[in-house]
Parts: structure tokens; sequence; C-alpha cells
């Protein structure tokens, strides 16, 4: 339905409007190819010039209470080493904290006899940089003179000095290679600048093509040509991209020739010798992760601009999203984390990590696959929302609220309104963030109890906010009585979907064992020594009331209203298995989650889903629990490769107890409906 | 070529003006109320009314730049078949309004390379195009300057090209001469003559009404979001005893009024 020509044009057309604005050409030029360069000389100078500064100042003391002041001073000014700094002798004045405080002093010294030892306390101010630079020479100078006295009167006893003061030498030899290190170097800084750059790169593009046509007033003249708003955001998209993988690679340039020199002065400084070619794989997949990176930018920076009205209110909407990609960048410099099957799936840290470990000289290809597969799946789930939500009337006359209910005034809201996909971002936002600050901990000191409130969390905020939208709990949470015949085939249903997923799941994992994560090992931890009932009532039941009520009520009521079906149960699916942020997790829940939704949007009953939700939770309890019995009762499931035989017929039954659930509540809805 | 309309309506909600400050301020209200519309081939037709009646909404929803809460609008090509894919409605339909601005940074000639393109117009046949209708309108001087450099005049000539490019067999001008001085407005007034008199219909909206009762074969006057005369020009002063259609239109809502009181 999608025309390639008709894309093309519009594609030209948008970068022929933006080449012609000069400040993005400022924007993708300047900053990389000046800006970074200047910086960076910029650093290089302050840095050489902050060090010349500390050593060729001189610092005033003062000394008090030492008894050979005189034999101090000279040490002070000829300890044998070349000093760049000197100090300048003060006599103390009556009050050495105020003369510290007015500067009079960089620092003070006292001595004093203590346990028979002269005993020098070295005042200063470790607000002041001076003070602290000085303060930190004289402790070395004092344990220099230190050391210079016990080596005379080791020498005076008769020993060797260097045996007594140096029993046992050692030394630290690092194992790791030039590569290695130079690679560990720019694994933490590479994707940060990258990150930044393409953002930069995409953010103006974004602004221009949609609040940019739209205060200039050429969208209207774009919506009278015979275009289809897929093809209008397809085109939009694409320019966007480009422009952002065009910014990366002049960055990319720039930070080559900035490598390539900084590695030259550092072979000259250490004679030690980067091969830089030793980089080659690493700069291959870095190119592979611009590219996906620019398309998911570009994809977050026209959502999050293509309502607005204005330049202004497209700015205000970028910021927000400029620091949470800054923040995420960063997380390659985190050394505590690092890329698993979970941060494998978060947006921008995923990349970041990914950068990061490549550099690294790791790779781990479900690793890399699972990056740039999530980043491609977001960029499609938010190019395909844009066209969907946003028809050319929205974007040229619609209004905020439609999607944001929350910004209008409590009083002005309709009753029984369904929340707008602001709404959902939002809330589920709030989820994800409540749960990982507040229900993380929770788990972590009350075990299962906190399972419990982790899971309220979820129905308290859901409940909460559709309350404050005024929203018609019925109507959005489908609290409505299911058929018999209906239950009966969402539980064959679930059953057949399990039994595949579940064997898909054995061989995924005998394919990519690095999918697997101790993520179970840890839950199995929380319930172990637990009554039976109780581990049914947080594991199980909880999650399938509240979670559903959040994705199979608030989510899917909410996309459904602006989504045709498929796409609605489909997009629900993959929002709830997202939310366990594992990547194995998302593949196997996914076909699960749109099959629950499935259920709640066809027979608009959400305790369909509440009991699959359940017995899938319940299996998995059990299963856990009576591990042992089961395999005495069945061996086949015990064992390591029960064969290709055993695989096919579970697959056929689990297809066919899939097949009469679906097809037992196939006829009377239809009619009902009708 | 024609256009049908048959029952459109818009619904758009607003903040009720009133002092009870209880729930429901919202309130939803009809821009445009269960308008049908035709048009005929080699017409002007003028819709006519005054600011906010519902006049650029109902010429969008006509336009497919807007979808109707209700009714549907239909084109019926030169062989009466009728078309409501609103992409193929969209490309035998020409729309310019004051909102429908052009792309600064372009040349006029690259904006109408552009438009040629998404309306799938050959190389070839574009060039041919472009030279008559800078012809026509006079553009030769200015066609290779970019558009944020050109006069107000110039830039409504361009405007018009670029709603010609395509040969559309309908015309639908929102207010085409709001704002513009005697000549670029008469340049626009005589444009549309020639293309009535070429078979192509027009819908035009103005509030200039003297403008109208020269230009226009037959009038639609809207008000309130509702057409209250739908007639030839000439019928409309003469049904309304006056000798032009201000004081028609004065007549009509004087009626109007009156009516909505009681």
């Amino acid at each position: 339905m999608m025309r390639k020509k008709t894309v093309f044009s519009l594609y030209k057309k948008e970068m022929l409007d933006i080449l012609r604005d000069k400040k993005t050409i400022l924007m993708m030029i300047v900053i990389p190819l000046i800006l970074y360069p200047l910086i960076f000389a910029g650093s290089m100078l302050l840095a050489s010039s902050m060090m010349n500064a500390s050593t060729s100042k001189s610092y005033s003391i003062g000394f008090e209470g030492v008894e050979d002041e005189e034999a101090m001073r000279s040490f002070f000014e000829h300890d044998g080493k070349e000093h760049e700094y000197s100090f300048v002798f003060v006599s103390p004045p009556e009050s050495y904290e105020e003369a510290l405080r007015n500067e009079a002093l960089d620092a003070y010294v006292s001595g004093a006899v203590s346990e028979n030892r002269p005993y020098f306390s070295i005042v200063y101010m470790a607000s002041r940089t001076d003070s602290q630079t000085a303060a930190g020479m004289i402790r070395d100078v004092i344990r220099d003179y230190s050391d210079k006295t016990t080596r005379s009167l080791i020498e005076e006893a008769g020993l060797n000095a260097d045996e007594v003061m140096e029993p046992m030498r050692f030394a630290l030899q690092d194992m790791s290679s030039d590569e290695e290190n130079a690679g560990f170097f720019m694994g933490m800084i590479i994707p940060f600048l990258l990150i930044t750059s393409i953002l930069m790169g995409a953010m103006y593009p974004a602004i221009d093509t949609t609040a940019g046509e739209k205060e200039r007033g050429t969208l209207e003249t774009l919506l009278t040509l015979p275009v289809r708003n897929m093809e209008l955001i397809t085109a939009k998209f694409l320019a966007t991209s480009t422009v952002a993988v065009a910014a990366a690679f002049l960055n990319v340039i720039s930070m080559s020739f900035m490598a390539l020199y900084m590695s030259d002065s550092i072979s000259i400084a250490n004679g030690s010798n980067i091969d830089l070619l030793s980089f080659l794989p690493a700069a291959l997949v870095t190119l592979l992760c611009i590219l996906v990176f620019a398309m998911f930018a570009s994809a977050v920076c026209l959502s999050s601009c293509i309502f607005a009205r204005s330049f202004k209110e497209a700015q205000n909407y970028t910021t927000p999203v400029m620091l949470l990609f800054m923040v995420g960048g960063m997380a390659g410099m985190i050394p505590q984390v690092g890329l698993n099957s979970t941060t494998a799936l978060i947006p921008v840290v995923n990349i970041a990590l990914l950068i990061a470990d490549i550099f690294s000289f790791n790779f781990r290809l479900e690793l890399i696959a699972a990056v740039l597969l999530s980043n491609l799946a977001y960029t499609a789930i938010a190019v395909v929302l844009m066209t969907r939500l946003f028809s050319s009337e929205n974007i040229l006359f619609g209004e905020a609220s439609a999607n944001l209910r929350l910004l209008d005034r409590r009083r002005d809201m309709k009753k029984g309104q369904i929340p707008g996909i602001g709404d959902c971002v939002l809330l589920l936002s709030t989820v994800m963030i409540v749960l990982m600050f507040a229900g993380g901990p929770a788990v972590l000191h009350l075990k299962l109890y906190g399972l419990i409130i982790q899971q309220s969390m979820i129905l308290i905020l859901t409940a909460a906010y559709a309350w404050y939208i005024k929203a018609d709990a019925v109507e959005l949470f489908s609290l409505r009585r299911p058929k018999a015949l209906h239950i009966l085939s969402a539980v064959l249903c679930w059953l057949g979907a399990f039994i595949i997923v579940q064997i898909f799941a054995d061989l995924l994992l005998k394919v990519f064992p690095g999918l697997n994560t101790e993520s179970s090992e840890l839950l199995v931890e929380l319930w172990e020594g637990q009554p039976l009932w109780i581990l049914i009532f947080t594991i199980a039941l909880m999650p399938a009331i509240c979670e559903e009520c959040a994705f199979r009520g608030f989510l899917l009521s909410a996309l459904s209203d602006k989504l045709k079906f498929i796409p609605a149960i489909v997009l629900t699916g993959v929002i709830f298995a997202a939310y366990h942020l594992n990547f194995l997790q998302l593949i196997l829940i996914t076909p699960l989650g749109i099959l629950s939704s499935y259920f709640v949007l066809k027979h608009r009953s959400i305790f369909l889903s509440v009991v699959m939700h359940f017995l899938n939770n319940l299996t998995s309890v059990l299963m856990q629990q009576y591990s042992e019995e089961i395999v005495t009762a069945l061996p086949v499931l015990g064992k390591e490769d029960p064969g290709v035989v055993f695989y096919i017929v579970s697959v056929l039954i689990g297809a066919a107890v899939l097949g009469t659930g679906i097809l037992l509540q196939r006829d009377k809805p239809s009619k009902a409906e009708g | 070529m024609k256009i049908e309309a048959r029952g459109l309506c818009k619904r758009f909600t607003r903040i009720k003006n009133s002092s009870d400050k209880k729930s429901g301020r919202r309130e939803e209200f009809l821009a445009v109320d269960h308008v049908d519309l035709d048009t005929a081939e080699g017409e002007i037709v003028g819709v006519l009314g005054p600011n906010g009646a519902g006049k650029t909404t109902l010429l969008r929803m006509l336009g497919k730049l807007m979808s109707p809460s209700e009714g549907t609008v239909r084109l019926f090509d030169d062989e009466g078949k009728s078309i409501e894919d609103p992409i193929k409605i969209k490309s035998m339909i020409g729309y310019l309004s004051e909102n429908t601005r052009l792309y600064g940074r372009f040349s006029t000639r690259e904006l109408l390379h552009t438009i040629a393109e998404i309306h799938g117009i050959s190389r070839e046949e574009e060039e041919e195009r472009v030279e008559r209708i800078s012809g026509v309108l006079g553009m030769g001087d200015f066609i290779d300057n970019r558009i944020e450099r050109l006069s107000t005049g110039q830039t409504q000539r361009a405007n018009i090209a670029r709603c010609l490019i395509h040969s559309p067999g309908i015309y639908i001008f929102d207010e085409p001469t709001l704002g513009l001085d005697i000549i670029s407005s008469e340049a626009i007034v005589s444009f549309m003559k020639s293309e009535r008199d070429r078979g192509a219909s027009v819908l035009y909206s103005t509030h200039y009404m003297e403008e109208a009762q020269y230009l226009c074969d037959r009038v639609v006057m809207i008000y309130q979001g509702r057409v209250i005369a739908d007639a030839p020009t000439d019928r409309l002063m003469a049904d309304t005893g006056t000798d032009n259609l201000r004081e028609s239109f004065r007549a009509l809502i004087a009626g109007r009024d009156g009516e909505h009181d009681a």
C-alpha cells in the first residue's frame, strides 16, 4: 500500500528542504569538524596550563613550634629534588585561621612532640586549590625528610637501610595489550560521543520537518497532495535518519583524526605501539550501531515533535529526550553495568554498552543481535504508531490533550473517557520507575512480601490514573463476566501456546546459551521454604490481577481506541513482554501476551486473561516446586536431549490444543457481535 | 468532473462559555452541520458566509484534508464514474487557501517539479507544463528565484501554478484574494474564469460579496455551519428582492435569526 516512488519523491523534497537550511548544515558540520577538535585542543591546553600553574607557583607557608626551624627550612629549599615551585616562609601571624581564610597563607605547619617523636600538623583548606596543593607538597617533603631520617638511623645501627626499609619488593604487571587498554578507554568515550552526536543530528531535522513545517504553513500544502500518511511519515523519518547518519559519520571522521593524533602522541610518550587495524571488527559493528541508532533516534525525535505546534514547543519536548539519551549514553562508563540479556533491551543504554563491549574485544553474537533487533523493533513500533495515530488531521489541527488526557483540568474532563497514547506512555514509564526504585528494594528486603507490594503498586498507580482522568472502570478494564465457553477456550488456547512456547524456549537456549539469565535463580531463592499457598498468591494470583489491569485493561483499551484490532493486540503483547526486561522473555512472552490480548478485546472480558495469566504463573510455580515429582512421572522432561520426536509431538499436541481453543470460541461471538 | 457532498458534518469540542463552573464545561458543536453540496462542470460556485461560519472546515473536508464526522464526499469523473478513494480525489483537485504556504527554500521551478513528481507526471510532460504555466501566469522573471524572496503577488502566482501543475478538473479556492491588491486579485479572478470556461468546476469561498456577485454562477450561503441558501446568483438576489449579494445575505440572516430565537 506504500508507493515507493511517492516516498522517494517526498524524501527528495525533505532532503532538499533540510539541506537548504543553513542551521542544519551548521549543526551537522561545525560541531564535529570544528567544535570537537577545538574542545579537545582546548582541554589539552587547559590541562597542561593547570599542571604548569601548580608547579611553577610559590606558596606561602607558616611554621610554628618547629624545634630547629632553620634546618627545616633549608630542607624544604634543598630537599635534593628539583622543584619548579617554591615556598615562601611567612612568619606566622596571630591567628593562622584567619590568614588561611584570607589567603595570606596557603598552609600552616605546627610542630610538637608526641610520644617522643616530632609531630607535625599541616593545616590547610581543602576548598582552596592552592592550599590543597601546598599541603600535599608539604606532606611529601615531610615524608621524604622522615625517610631520610629513618635511613640514617638504620645505618647508624649498622644495618642495610634498603633491606630494612623494603624487605619485600613487588611490581604490577599489566597483562592487557596496548590495544586492549586503548579499547577499554575508547569504549568509555565513544558511545557517549556517538549517541550525543547522532541525537544532535536527528533532532534539528526532526523539529524542522514537523513543527517547522507546521509553523511555516507548508504542511497543509503538502497534505493537499495525493500522499498517504504512511508515505509522508516514512519520508520524513528516512530524511531525518539520513541527516543523523551523516552527522554521525562526520563525527566519526573527526574522532578518528583525534584518535590517530592521540595514539601517535601516546606511542611517542609511552613507547607503546597500538595496532589500529585490530579495531576493524569493532568499527564495523559500530557502523551498524550508528545506522540502527540513527533510525531509533530519528523515530524518537519525530514522535516527540510531531504534535508540537511550533518550533519552540518542539524544542521543549525534545529537551527531556536529550537528557535521557545523554544519561543513557553514559552507561558505558559505569563499571558495574554490563551488557546482558536485560540491558540489551533498554534503549540507548544497550547501544552504549554494546559499543563499550566490542571495543573491549568482547563479541557475543546473540547480544549484538538482541541490541540491533530491539532497536529496530522500537523504531518500527514508533514509526507505525506515528502513521496510525497521527492522521493528517491530527498533525494539522489536533489537540495534544487527545493523547495526554492528564493535561486537561480535571473538572473539564469528560466522564468515561478513554486514555490517550500519551497517558499510556506516562503511566507505564511511571510504573517502571516506581518498580525500579521502590519495588526492587522492597523485594530485596521483604522477599515475597516485597513482591506483593510491587504488584500492588502497579494496580494502585493504574487505578489512580484511571480515576483521575475519570475513565469508566467497567469499560476501561473490561470488567464483564465471561461466558463459560470462552473461559474454556481461553484455558485451552493458553495450554497449547504454553507447550509450544516451552519447546521453543528449550530449543532457543540450546542454540544461544548466552540468553539464559540468573533472574530465575533469584526467584527460587525468594520462594525457598515458603508454604505453597503464599507462593501461589504472590507469584500467580497477584500478577494475574495487577499486571492484567495495567496491560490488558488500561493499555489495551487505549490502544484499541486508536488502532485496528490486530495492531492493538500485537502491540499490547509486545509492550507487556518488553516490560519483563529480558530478551528471552520478550521472545517467549510476546505470543502469550498477544493471545490473551486477543481474548480480552474479542470477548470484552478481562477475566479471560486473568485466568490465562494465573494458570501460566501457577504452572511455573508448580513446575519449580515439584520438579522432581514431575520428572519421575514423565522422565522425558528431565532428559538433557529428549530428541526430535519429543519436540515434534509436543508441538503438534500444543497446536492441536491451541486450535481447539480457537475454534471453540469462534462461531458464537461473531453472531453476538453482528 | 464534479464533486458531490451529502450530509457533511464536522464535530469539534470547545470550552463552554457559561458561568456554570461544574463539570462538562467542554461541549461538542457542529462546525459544519449536515451540508449537501454539488458542483457542475464549467461552473463557479461561491461559498459565502461570515467569519467562523464553517467555510474553511467545509472546504477542507471537500479537499480531503479533513475527514468528516458524518457524511460523504464523492467525485464523479468525466465518464460519470464515482470516486471515493481520498488519494484519487486529491489527485484531481487543485486546492488553494491562505494556509497553503509554499516552501520558501525552494525556487518555484523546484516546487513545481516536486509536486509534479508526487503526482506521477513524467519529466518531459512536466517541463512542457511548467513552460506553459509560467507563460500564462507571467512567472518567467522569477521562476528560478527562491520563493522566500518573492513578493506577495508573485508568491500567490506561484501558489496558483502549484495547484495547476497536475491539470485538476476541480478547483477549491479558500479565500484566494484575501489581503491581495487589485492587480493580484484580478489575476486570480481571471484565472478562475478561464478555468471555468475550459470546463473545470471551481468552488470558491470568500466574504467579499461584490467579487462573488461578479464571478459566481451559483452561490451557497453558509451560516453557523448550515446552508441557508443554494441558488444561482441572479435568482438568489431576485428571491430576496435585492440587487446585490450583500443585501441578500442580510435578508437571509434576518429570517434565520428570527427562526433561531423562536
